[in-house]
């Protein structure tokens, strides 16, 4: 994407529907905290992507508005049954100094590879808790941190689902994202008990010419807030919920399998009306040929025979905000795991999104795709979290510190 | 043998934790007044004579029910001064006192953790490496638990005072190596 590169404020996709109102989208140019939007020449710090390093210290945690790394991991765990809220506190002691430490390249104390943690790889790793962590700290649960409802399309199995605490890795380097996820690991392990990971990965050589494409071979993570300026609120939690949480954020994870065996059987054009975007270019299919991925849909345009051109049951039409609050940052990653006897693939995605309040923002959306979207007939919700995003440690601060005032 | 010194600055840390010579401060203990060595520890307030850097202690809840009798101290101890200093145990809260303890190779050829009677030089503006396997620090007769994430203190006996010291306790599966309490005679 190049949309930050021209300067200013990000372009707009603003859908010409009846709910204009939805408003004003950045196209995905991720700017925040690394600097570089995506496709941009790397700043002289990432020279050597090796031993890039991002910011762990400030008002929001890394890993969220800043352009995804090519690996992540994602980790859940339940804290163990005796952990009380002084437990909790010296949780965070030891994730604030090993992320910290390992975010920069130190290696945490107990680290006897620390060659493995000297390639940093712009690792992120992103700490979030679940309702349970929340409320053994003594501190108020927000309204929107449960369980997503249940929806007609999903499947979802318990070992992809919840937690008490998450660990969200992300870096460069598959290594990297290894040693970090095993060094946090053992770090807790006395207090925590593993519930479930989720690997998965992006385009390793993502950029301009090479955009996001999810193992459906769409272009994906076009349409996104402008969580840099205007739409900073829909992402970032504010003063209208709990103290401890302003700053903090929102991620829904969403483990969706693809059926790719049935997907296979699907010709092009279909592919393409079932998101109502373009294979190649991942233009919208009402843009005049040439566009780019960031041109505008048209969601009025109607064919000769009086048809919608984008699909009423067209991804990008069921998905689209019908009101300005119904958007989220998706930060999306591919898995593809291990077939399971009898299967030739074990794929999808790893939907993360994050936001300041699911329930508002994100649950209508997957409400209506649920109600109908042609993707579901090769997509199931396997998998379903919803975590709070502490915000970012500031100087001489711990994670999760506020939850404790 | 008090070998693997390195440059202080080469293992500069994000966690400093240190702690001033008690001479240096006039605070903390009633007893490190009581050693009249204690102020030639402190270089000047600000730069404390010996420190741990990114000290930490094997936290009990990665032992064995019914081993936790004693626990070992690791770190980079730094020293500020110009005088060597010499670090030969000490006490802490946490248990019964506090040893330096080595790493050899015993008569069958396995690594075993013995006392070092002559304690650890810490050169004059230099460090001495405690850690698993090699030189550290054990603090011995352990009277309660040393939880995950919370911190143990250690008042190290020097020949330039009492020094306290604190330490991060971490789960840590390592540092199991079998433990030889007096050097016998014979070896
Ligand atoms: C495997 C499942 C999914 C696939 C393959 C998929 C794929 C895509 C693709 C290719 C686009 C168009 C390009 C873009 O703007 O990124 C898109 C747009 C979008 N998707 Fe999905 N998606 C999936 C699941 C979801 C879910 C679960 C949600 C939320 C509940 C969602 C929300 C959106 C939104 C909000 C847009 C932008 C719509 C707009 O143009 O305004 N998607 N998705």
């Amino acid at each position: 994407m190049t949309a930050t590169t021209t300067g200013g404020p990000a372009r707009r996709g603003l859908l010409a529907s009846a709910a204009g109102a939805a408003g004003a989208f950045a196209l995905a140019g991720w700017s925040a905290s690394d600097g570089s939007p995506r496709g941009a020449p790397p700043r002289p710090q990432d020279a050597d992507p090796a031993t890039s390093v991002r910011p762990f210290r400030g008002e929001h945690q890394g890993g969220i508005a800043d352009r995804p790394q090519t690996y992540a991991a994602f980790a859940a765990l339940d804290l163990r049954p005796d952990v009380d809220r002084d437990a909790v506190r010296r949780l965070f002691t030891v994730l604030t100094d090993d992320i910290e430490r390992l975010m920069t390249g130190a290696a945490p104390v107990t680290d006897q590879e620390p060659e493995l943690a000297a390639v940093t790889a712009g690792l992120t790793v992103t700490v979030g808790v679940g309702p349970a962590l929340v409320a053994r700290a003594g501190a108020t649960v927000p309204a929107w941190l449960a369980p997503l409802p249940a929806f007609s399309i999903d499947r979802i199995e318990e070992r992809w689902s919840g937690g008490d605490l998450l660990l969200q890795l992300c870096a460069e380097s598959p290594t990297t994202l290894a040693h970090a996820q095993r060094r946090l690991l053992t770090a807790i392990e006395p207090l925590c008990t593993l519930r479930w990971v989720q690997r998965g990965f992006r385009e390793p050589f993502e950029g301009e010419h090479h955009p996001m494409r999810n193992l459906m071979g769409q272009v994906d993570g076009t349409v996104q807030p402008e969580v840099a300026g205007r739409d900073a609120g829909l992402l970032w939690c504010g003063d209208e919920g709990p103290a401890w949480l302003v700053g903090g954020s929102a991620l829904v994870l969403r483990r969706i399998r693809m059926t790719l065996d049935t997907w296979d059987r699907v010709d092009r054009l279909s592919r393409e009306n079932a998101i109502g975007r373009r294979l190649d270019t991942g233009a919208p299919v009402t843009a005049p040929a040439g566009a780019t991925a960031t041109a505008i849909a048209d969601l009025n345009a109607k064919d000769s025979l009086g048809f919608h051109v984008i699909d009423d049951g067209a991804h990008l039409r069921r998905a689209h905000a019908m009101a300005p609050h119904e958007r989220f940052l998706r930060r999306p990653y591919s898995y593809d795991d291990a077939p399971t006897e009898g299967s030739l693939s074990d794929s999808g995605l790893l939907f993360a999104a994050f936001m300041a309040d699911p329930v508002r923002q994100f649950v209508p959306v997957q409400q209506r795709l649920a109600d109908k979207d042609l993707l579901n007939l090769w997509t199931t919700p396997v998998g379903s979290a919803v975590f709070a995003i502490l915000p970012g440690a500031r100087d001489g601060e711990l994670l999760g510190e506020r939850l404790f005032a | 043998m008090h070998a693997r010194t390195v440059l202080a600055g080469a293992c500069a840390g994000l966690l400093t934790l240190t702690l001033a010579a008690c001479g240096g401060s006039g605070s903390s203990t009633s007893d490190a007044t009581s050693t009249p060595a204690a102020s030639t520890a402190s270089a000047s307030a600000s730069a404390p004579a010996l420190t741990l850097v990114d000290g930490w202690a094997k936290s009990t809840d990665s032992m064995p029910a019914g081993s936790m009798s004693m626990t070992g101290v690791f770190g980079t101890l730094t020293n500020a001064t110009d005088k060597d200093i010499q670090v030969t145990g000490g006490m802490s809260p946490a248990g019964s006192m506090v040893e330096t303890h080595e790493t050899v190779k015993n008569a069958s050829g396995t690594m075993q953790m013995q006392k070092d009677l002559d304690g650890f030089t810490v050169p004059a503006g230099g460090t001495f490496v405690l850690a698993p396997g090699a030189n550290h620090l054990m603090v011995m007769g352990l009277t309660q638990e040393l939880k995950v994430g919370s911190e143990v203190t250690l008042t190290l006996d020097t020949d330039s005072g009492p020094v306290e010291v604190t330490a991060s306790v971490r789960a840590f599966p390592g540092a199991q190596e079998s433990y030889v309490p007096t050097p016998s005679p014979s070896q």
